[in-house]
């Protein structure tokens, strides 16, 4: 009985239905399912398959997109429940998401905030035009283990320089990591100004964010 | 020529009222505070942080914004875009440079806006020229006004100034633009809205000031249809539509009758990857329906021409930027953007400056067409031939067409036999691309400013650098 819903989980985030996905997560309360196994038997399962697709060209990011808001939607449900029950799901890290000052563009910044909420991270989005201070300040009041920042413009992607060189002044890496991305980033960019991990798109942040807080396998 | 169109009239109709009812009903996400008390002053409402706009105010201001827009270069030769010509100018804003000798590719620095500008300004089919390369050895609050600086000595072609954000950087862009003659003269400013429907305080700020100089004016804004526009192409044009008007709007309140360049950015978004697709055929069909509702207003347009998303100079650059110009240049584009453009808009090669060049000349024959009066037919001529040498090589018809450009000659394109191409050396396009654009490099020389201009940029530049760069 159990795993028919878990598939049926699964695929309501694959095909992105919100309605689906939150229906399939009360139904699971009521059929006293522990919410962690939902989550991690079922709905993940959809997360994953639709991230691995799109890492293939397979899937388009519209569906990603979707699959993430599904995921959200799930877990909105399921995680009062958990707390409930006494327990929560285990967070793969702490994360704090800008996109750096002067620049005001982000899709590409939200949907990795999506992404790695649905695989487990608990993310602080702080939105557009953020400088170095509030940034950093943000991350040490919630204890992150990473800083994420995204520029879309070649004029804007040297502010996560500026963020990096303040780090570093107050000795707060290694302790805090720093992930970048943005259209104009390369992996040149990402070694000159020392930031300890970047990707193309949504999927692959959610991959190295679990490198960077030593959680790859998961 | 009859102009390729996609859209009926009543097409253009329904994009017109739904931009409309986009301005009026959803409005644009708008705060700062002296550009909205300009707009409320004019009928304007706002509500949270949002301005909508009355349509008697969008359809007035089109009414009077200035609808040709002239741009001299230092070297006295005036460009005027509307005069039903069509022009071409290049990419602006690149990141990369791809040297197509050695298939790499570098990020690029001061000198290759220098190298580029000198490059373009002896290119014939380079009307204008915009700042090239965003320079990486520059700090970011001055990037824009050091690729203007570096650009102005390396030609006499008319200068378009470099896309600007804020209104300082405008200001300092005026101002070197004085070093070479009046402002409203010999230089033009554009900036980009954010797609969707939604302006900066600083660029709010910057567009009174460009309005305020008397620049003439091109709102960028570049909506990818999927992700920062509807999937549709004709939904994102009248989103795009929608965000050039809010700005022309301004605009024309701080100085009626500015003269306003339509532009057109819109890309499809690559759904499998979220990029923009500069490539695909859907640029070409979207930059055409944006010519149509410019040129329904009475602006001149400029769009995407010379795209791609290739990384190296290949057979899918090839087709992607020869499709991509053919069809806005048919549909009566004015100007059209992207010489030496690769790889989306992130890079920039000189080769390609110079392939450009020539597919430029291949785009003004097709938009020249061909007659079919009298004389062209050559009824005449035919019987003649027909009584004589059979073929029509000693014609004077034959000379006076020639003469008259109905075959386009080309310099970089092969149609040699294989035994004479063989013999001159096995050389493809690109490598003769290549070699013309090491020789003009080589070679050309462009009149240097006086020594006082110089030293008068560099004043407004140290002027810049201590009013803009941040303390590190």
């Amino acid at each position: 009985m159990s795993e028919e819903l878990y598939k049926e989980m699964a695929q309501s985030i694959i095909d992105g239905d919100s309605d689906i996905s939150t229906e399939l997560a009360k139904k699971s309360i009521e059929l006293n399912m522990h919410p962690l196994d939902s989550i991690t038997k079922g709905f993940v399962i959809g997360v994953n398959y639709i991230g691995d697709q799109f890492g293939k060209g397979e899937a388009f990011l519209p569906e990603l997109v979707m699959a993430g808001e599904a995921m959200k939607a799930a877990v909105a449900v399921l995680e009062p429940e958990l707390i409930k029950l006494g327990g929560a799901r285990e967070m793969m890290g702490r994360v704090v998401l800008a996109t750096v000052e002067g620049d005001i563009h982000e899709i590409g910044k939200t949907l990795v905030g999506t992404m790695l909420s649905a695989s487990g991270f608990e993310v602080v989005d702080l939105g557009v035009d953020q400088p170095a201070d509030k940034i950093i300040g943000k991350a040490l009041e919630i204890n992150a283990d990473l800083i994420g920042m995204s520029a879309l413009l070649t004029t804007t992607m040297v502010r996560q320089r500026e963020v990096i060189e303040e780090l570093d002044k107050e000795g707060l890496r290694p302790r805090i990591k720093v992930m970048v991305g943005g259209a104009p980033i390369t992996r040149d960019w990402v070694t000159k100004i020392k930031a300890d991990g970047y990707s193309e798109d949504a999927i692959g942040a959610v991959k190295i964010a679990k490198e960077l807080v030593g959680k790859a396998d998961q | 020529m009859e102009k390729l169109k996609f859209l009926s009239d009543d097409d253009v109709k329904r994009i017109h009222n739904a931009t409309l009812r986009i301005l009026n009903e959803v409005g644009y996400v708008w705060t700062h505070k002296q550009s909205l008390e300009i707009l409320t002053g004019a009928g304007c409402k706002v509500k949270g942080n949002r301005v909508y706009f009355p349509p008697e105010l969008v359809e007035d201001s089109i009414q009077k914004a200035g609808k040709r827009t002239a741009i001299r270069g230092r070297g006295g030769v005036t460009k005027t875009l509307g005069d039903g010509n069509l022009y071409f100018h290049n990419l602006g804003g690149a990141r990369d440079i791809y040297d197509a000798k050695t298939g790499g590719h570098r990020i690029a620095e001061l000198q290759d806006v220098r190298d580029s500008t000198r490059l373009l300004d002896a290119l014939e089919n380079c009307n204008t020229i915009t700042p090239f390369f965003t320079p990486q050895d520059v700090p970011g609050e001055l990037m824009s006004l050091a690729m203007y600086r570096h650009a102005l000595p390396f030609t006499t072609k008319p200068l378009q100034g470099p896309g600007v954000q804020y209104g300082p950087e405008t200001k300092f862009a005026v101002q070197m633009a004085e070093v070479i003659g009046n402002p409203k003269e010999v230089l033009t400013l554009a900036l980009s809205p954010v797609s969707p429907l939604t302006i900066p305080d600083h660029e709010a700020e910057a567009v009174i000031e460009i309005a305020r100089a008397g620049v003439a004016f091109g709102a960028l804004p570049c909506p990818t249809a999927g992700a920062t526009g509807p999937m549709t192409i004709s939904g994102s044009i009248a989103q795009q539509n929608a965000e050039t008007l809010a700005v022309v709007i301004l605009a024309q309140l701080v100085n009626p009758g500015l003269p306003i360049i339509y532009c057109g950015r819109l890309a499809m978004m690559e759904p499998r990857l979220g990029s923009s697709v500069w490539g695909g055929v859907e640029l070409a069909l979207a930059s055409a329906g944006t010519i149509q509702i410019g040129h329904h207003y009475g602006f001149p347009v400029n769009v995407y021409g010379f795209s791609t998303n290739a990384h190296v100079l290949d057979a899918q650059d090839g087709f992607e930027r020869g499709l991509n110009a053919a069809i806005p240049a048919l549909a009566g584009a004015d100007e059209l953007s992207g010489i030496g453009e690769m790889e989306a808009g992130v890079m920039g090669s000189y080769a390609q400056m110079v392939l450009d060049n020539e597919l430029a000349d291949s785009i003004q024959r097709l938009r020249r067409g061909f007659s079919a009066d009298e004389d062209a037919l050559g009824v005449d001529v035919i019987a003649a031939i027909m009584d004589g040498s059979r073929n029509f090589l000693g014609q004077k018809h034959t000379m006076k067409y020639l003469k008259a450009g109905e075959v386009q000659l080309t310099k970089l394109a092969e149609r040699n036999s294989w035994e004479t191409w063989e013999r001159k050396g096995k050389q493809g396009m690109v490598e003769r691309a290549v070699d013309e654009a090491e020789r003009i490099l080589r070679e050309h020389q462009v009149e240097p400013l006086e020594p006082q201009q110089e030293k008068e940029l560099d004043t407004i530049m140290a002027a810049a650098e201590k009013e803009l760069v941040k303390k590190r």
